[in-house]
C-alpha cells in the first residue's frame, strides 16, 4: 500500500478556491446523456440555419463517408480469411474445423460475434 | 467457444504417452503478466512557479489531461481524465479524487468515472471539479478569478454546445480574461515543425485526417473516422471474452488497454501476414502469452499414513455400497426366478388342459391370450439371463465348500412346530439365494467359455488369413467412424426445424403421446413390475429388438453415454489390434494422432504453439494473443472489420490527396502535402505504423512521388508542447478571445487561427 495520506489529498480538492468567481451561479442542469447532446447540437444548428456559412463543416458533416471499396471478408472467430459464410447464422469462417464450432454455437453467441462487426439482428 | 469435451482429454492411451513425450522436448515459452493499472505512489504535486498573466495550456483529452504554465517546455501535469467520488464510511463524508490520485487506492479507483461519454463531455460538474483541481495544482492563487489566458484543445469540428459550456466555465466561473482554442493534432504538428502535410491524429474516441498547407489546417477537407483507442480496447475486450468464455477471472479494462499498448502492432502487409498467422513456426515468434494474476491453491501435503487411512476409508465405503447393490440385484434375481418358475409350472399345467380352460386360466392370471403369455415368459427368460450375468456377489471361497444343506425345506409344515416353521422359512430363503447364485455362476462360466472360443477362432483366422482379418477390422473401424459421423449429422439436422430428421422426431413424439393415452388404463400392476412388458396387441413386436428402445433416446435428443463409452472402448481395442498386427497401420493413423493439436486451428488460436494441459492452473489463467495483435490496429485501415461503415485512413488520405487538394499528387497542394504524412495521438505508438502507411500511400500515388511518413516525437505530449511553443512564438496573442468579445459574439464564436477550428455560423 502507499504511504500517502488519502484524506489529506481529498482535503486539498475540496476547496473553497480563491480563484473562482464568488458571484457566479451554476446553471441547473449540467449532466446530459450523449444522445441528448447529439439532438441538442442538431437542434442548435437547425435553429441557426440562416446564419450557417456556406460550405462550412460541423460535427456531423466531418464524418468520413462509407468506403467505396469492397470490404474484405474475415473469419469472425479467428480473424483469418473468411471465405465461407454459415447459411444459418451468417457468421464467416475460415475452414471446416471452425465451421464445426459455428454449427455448435450456443444460442446468442453467434449474435455476439456478429455484433462485433455490426451485423447482428437488432430487435426493436 | 471451442472447448473439446473433457472426455477427449481424459483419454488414456498408450499412443498419447508417446506423443506427449515428443511435446516435452519443446522449450518453454515466455509468459508475460497481464499488466494492470499503475498504482500511484505519491499524490499529484503542486507547482511553485505560478505567476499571473502567464498563459496556461490545457489539453483536455479523452483519456488524459496535460496541463501547466506555458513558460516551460513540458506539461507540468499529465494525468488520467478521471474523477472518483468515494464515500468514506468512517468519516461519513464523500471524498473526491482526480487524475492519477484515483490510483492511490483500489477502492477509490473502483469508483472512477470520466466526464466523457464517448466523444462528448456529458458531466460538466465533473469538468468543473477537474478544472478546480488543475488550477489548484498549477498553484493559481489570484483571487476572484484565474488571472491567466487559457489555451484549450478541442477536436476538429467540435460540437458548438460543448464549446459553449467550456466558455461558460472559463469566463464565468473562473473569470478568465482570455481564451484561445485550437486542435490538438495541429498543435502536435506545429510542435514537430510541420508546414505542409497530412496530419493523422489518432485519439481516444476518433481518428482525424487533416491536410495542412502553409501551416494552416484545412478544416473543410478534414475527415473523422469514428475509431480511437477506446474502441480498439473495447474491441479486444469483446474478442477475448468470446475467445475464452470460461476464463476464470475477469480481465479489467486497464489490463485490456495495456494489452493493446504492449502487444498490438500494425501489420506491414495484412493479407500476407494473416495467411500464415497461425502457422506453428510463426506462432513461435508472434504468439504472446499473458497470465492473469491468481492465488494458487497449494495442495496440503498429506503424510503417507493419512493418505493410506483415507484410501482405506474410501475403499471400505465403496465395498459397503457394492455389497448393498449386489444384495439388491440378488433379491431381484430371486424374485424373477420365482416368477419364472411359477409361470413355467403354469405352462406345463396348461398343456394338459383343454382350450377353454386354458383361456380362462390365462384370463385369471391377467393375460389376453396364449401369445401374450408366451411372449411374457420369453421376455422374462431373457431378462433373467441378463441379470445372471451381472455380479450378484458370489464369493470365491464358496467353490471349495460343500453345498450347504437345508434339511427343513423338504418337510411339510404340519410336521413342524412354530420355531421350526420360522427356521424353515429362513432356510427356504437361504436356499433360493444359494440356488440363484449357483445358476448365475454357471451362466457366467458359459459366457466366459464362449468368449474364449470366439477369441480362439479369431486368432486362428488371423493366423491363417491375415489380410482378410485386417480387412475385417478396418471395416469395423470405418463403421464406427461412420456411425459417429452419422450421429453428428443427425444432431446438426435436428437443429434445423425443417429437416427430415427433425420432422421424423416430431412424428415419433406425436405417436408415442397418443399411444400412452390409449394404453394407460390397461395392464395389471404385476406385469408392469418386471422389465418385460406385455402389450395388448399381440401383433405389436415393439421391444423384441433391443434397438427399438432407441426411439426414446432419439426423441429426447441426447447421447447415450453408455453406448458412447462402449463404442470408444471398442475403437481403442480395434486400433490396438491393428497397431499390433497390421504393418500398414501406424500411430499416425490412430484417432488420437488425427486430433493432433499441431493440426488444429482452434488449438493454435486458443493455446498457441504448445500442448494445453487443462489441469494446470497457470495455463488456465493464460490468454494467447496472436491474430489479435494485428487485427486490432488493422481497423484503422479497414474500419469495416469492426463494423464501422466508413472509409479508413488510407482511403480518406487517398481522396484528400488525389481529389480534394489540387494537383492529383503530381503538383500543387497535394504534391506539397504528400511529402509529410504525420502521425500523432494515442495510437501512433503501434509498431510499423509508418511503414504500412508508406506502402499503402505509395500504391495510390503517382510513381516517384516524394512521399514521406513520420511520427510525432512524443505523440502523447506534443499537443501540449505545441501550445507552449505557439505561445512563445507570439502567435497566440492574435488568437485570444477576450471576455468582452465573448459576451458580444455569442457562445459558439471562435477566433480563427491556423491551428484551430473555423466558425460554423456567421457573426
Amino acid at each position: 500500500m502507499t504511504e500517502v495520506d488519502i484524506y489529506e489529498v481529498a482535503q486539498s480538492n475540496s476547496g473553497p478556491f480563491s480563484f473562482k468567481n464568488p458571484n457566479h451561479k451554476h446553471p441547473t442542469r449540467r449532466v446530459k446523456a450523449t444522445k441528448q447532446l447529439i439532438i441538442d447540437e442538431q437542434k442548435y444548428l437547425k435553429l441557426n440555419e440562416d446564419k450557417l456559412k456556406s460550405n462550412s463543416i460541423n460535427y456531423f458533416t466531418i464524418e468520413s463517408p462509407p468506403s467505396l471499396k469492397p470490404s474484405k471478408k474475415y473469419c469472425d472467430i479467428t480473424g483469418l480469411k473468411g471465405n465461407y459464410k454459415s447459411p444459418s447464422s451468417g457468421i464467416r469462417y475460415y475452414n471446416g474445423e471452425i465451421y464445426s464450432i459455428v454449427k455448435n454455437m450456443a444460442s446468442g453467441v453467434d449474435q455476439q460475434y456478429l455484433e462485433l462487426r455490426n451485423a447482428n439482428v437488432v430487435l426493436k | 467457444m471451442a472447448k473439446r469435451s473433457s472426455k477427449d482429454y481424459r483419454r488414456t492411451r498408450s499412443i498419447k504417452v508417446i506423443m506427449s513425450a515428443r511435446d516435452q522436448e519443446l522449450p518453454k515459452r515466455k509468459v508475460y503478466d497481464l499488466r494492470d493499472y499503475t498504482e500511484s505512489t505519491a499524490a499529484e504535486k503542486f507547482d511553485s512557479n505560478y505567476a499571473q498573466g502567464v498563459p496556461i495550456g490545457i489539453d483536455f483529452g479523452g483519456s488524459r489531461i496535460r496541463a501547466g504554465l506555458t513558460s516551460v517546455q513540458e506539461p507540468a501535469h499529465n494525468y488520467a481524465n478521471l474523477i472518483s467520488k468515494y464515500r468514506d464510511r468512517k468519516l461519513n463524508k464523500t471524498l473526491t479524487y482526480i487524475g492519477n490520485d484515483v490510483f492511490l487506492d483500489p477502492s477509490i479507483k473502483n469508483q472512477a468515472k470520466s466526464p466523457y461519454d464517448g466523444s462528448f463531455i456529458t458531466n460538466w460538474d465533473y469538468v468543473e471539479t477537474i478544472l478546480d483541481y488543475t488550477f489548484n495544482h498549477i498553484g493559481v492563487n489570484s483571487s476572484g478569478g484565474v488571472n491567466n489566458p487559457i489555451i484549450l484543445t478541442e477536436k476538429p469540428a467540435a460540437p458548438l454546445l460543448q464549446r459553449k459550456n467550456f466558455y461558460e466555465l472559463l469566463y464565468e466561473t473562473y473569470n478568465v480574461p482570455q481564451v484561445a482554442i485550437g486542435i490538438d493534432s495541429l498543435f502536435s504538428y506545429y510542435q514537430n515543425n510541420g508546414v505542409n502535410g497530412l496530419v493523422i491524429g489518432t485519439g481516444h474516441e476518433h481518428t482525424h485526417v487533416i491536410p495542412v498547407l502553409k501551416g494552416q489546417g484545412l478544416l473543410n477537407e478534414t475527415k473523422r473516422i469514428n475509431w480511437g483507442g477506446q474502441q480498439a480496447s473495447n474491441y479486444l475486450g469483446s474478442l477475448l471474452q468470446l475467445k475464452y468464455p470460461y476464463f476464470p477471472t475477469k480481465i479489467n479494462n486497464y489490463q485490456i488497454d495495456n494489452l493493446v499498448k504492449d502487444y498490438c502492432y500494425v501489420s506491414k502487409n495484412y493479407e500476407q501476414e494473416l495467411s500464415t498467422a497461425l502457422d506453428l513456426d510463426i506462432l513461435e515468434k508472434t504468439d504472446i502469452i499473458a497470465e492473469a494474476p491468481f492465488t494458487e491453491v497449494i495442495q496440503q501435503q498429506k503424510t503417507e499414513e493419512e493418505l493410506a487411512r483415507q484410501a482405506e476409508k474410501r475403499k471400505e465405503s465403496g465395498r459397503r455400497l457394492q455389497e448393498q447393490a449386489q444384495q439388491k440385484r440378488l433379491e431381484k434375481l430371486i424374485q424373477k426366478e420365482q416368477e419364472f418358475e411359477y409361470y413355467t409350472n403354469l405352462k406345463e399345467k396348461l398343456s394338459t388342459l383343454n382350450k377353454k380352460l386354458t383361456q380362462s386360466t390365462l384370463k385369471e392370471e391377467g393375460f389376453t391370450g396364449e401369445d401374450d403369455f408366451n411372449k411374457y415368459i420369453e421376455n422374462l427368460d431373457k431378462s433373467l439371463k441378463k441379470a445372471r450375468k451381472q455380479d450378484v456377489g458370489e464369493d470365491n471361497g464358496e467353490d471349495d465348500q460343500q453345498p450347504p444343506s437345508f434339511p427343513l425345506v423338504e418337510i411339510a409344515d404340519e410336521e413342524l412346530n412354530e420355531e421350526q416353521i420360522k427356521e424353515k422359512r429362513k432356510q427356504r430363503l437361504l436356499k433360493a439365494n444359494y440356488d440363484a447364485r449357483q445358476r448365475a455362476k454357471r451362466e457366467k462360466e458359459e459366457e466366459k467359455l464362449r468368449l474364449l472360443e470366439e477369441q480362439k477362432k479369431d486368432d486362428e483366422w488371423r493366423e491363417s488369413n491375415l489380410n482378410e482379418w485386417i480387412q475385417d477390422r478396418r471395416l469395423k473401424l470405418s463403421k464406427i467412424f461412420e456411425a459417429r459421423k452419422e450421429r453428428q449429422k443427425l444432431k446438426e439436422a435436428l437443429n434445423d426445424r425443417k429437416s427430415h430428421a427433425a420432422q421424423i422426431r416430431m412424428k415419433n413424439i406425436a405417436s408415442l403421446a397418443s399411444d400412452e393415452n390409449s394404453t394407460s388404463g390397461g395392464g395389471s400392476s404385476k406385469r408392469k413390475r418386471g422389465a418385460a412388458t406385455i402389450d395388448k396387441d399381440p401383433n405389436d413386436t415393439f421391444g423384441a429388438n433391443d434397438d427399438d428402445w432407441a426411439i426414446y433416446r432419439d426423441i429426447a435428443n441426447v447421447d447415450d453415454e453408455e453406448a458412447l463409452e462402449e463404442e470408444e472402448a471398442n475403437l481403442v481395442k480395434i486400433e490396438k489390434e491393428l497397431l499390433e498386427y497390421d504393418p500398414n497401420f501406424t500411430i499416425e493413423d490412430t484417432l488420437d494422432a488425427q486430433y493432433d493439436w499441431r493440426k488444429s486451428i482452434t488449438h493454435l488460436f486458443l493455446r498457441g504453439p504448445r500442448p494445453f494441459n487443462s489441469e494446470d492452473s497457470h495455463e488456465q489463467h493464460q490468454i494467447h494473443l496472436n491474430v489479435e495483435r494485428i487485427r486490432i490496429p488493422e481497423v484503422l485501415f479497414q474500419p469495416s472489420i469492426a463494423g464501422v461503415d466508413q472509409a479508413g485512413i488510407i482511403e480518406v488520405g487517398e481522396s484528400i490527396l488525389l481529389n480534394r487538394l489540387s494537383g492529383k499528387g503530381f503538383s500543387g497542394d497535394s504534391y506539397d502535402a504528400l511529402q509529410d504524412i504525420f502521425i500523432t495521438g494515442g495510437q501512433a505508438h503501434f509498431q510499423n505504423f509508418e511503414e504500412r502507411l508508406f506502402n499503402e500511400y505509395k500504391s495510390f500515388l503517382p510513381a516517384d512521388s516524394p512521399l514521406n511518413v513520420r511520427t510525432a516525437q512524443d505523440p502523447i505530449n506534443d499537443s501540449w508542447k505545441g501550445i507552449a511553443k505557439w505561445v512563445k512564438s507570439g502567435q497566440a496573442e492574435n488568437a485570444y478571445l477576450s471576455k468582452q468579445d465573448y459576451e458580444e459574439m455569442g457562445a459558439d464564436y471562435i477566433k480563427e487561427h491556423n491551428l484551430g477550428n473555423v466558425n460554423v455560423l456567421e457573426h
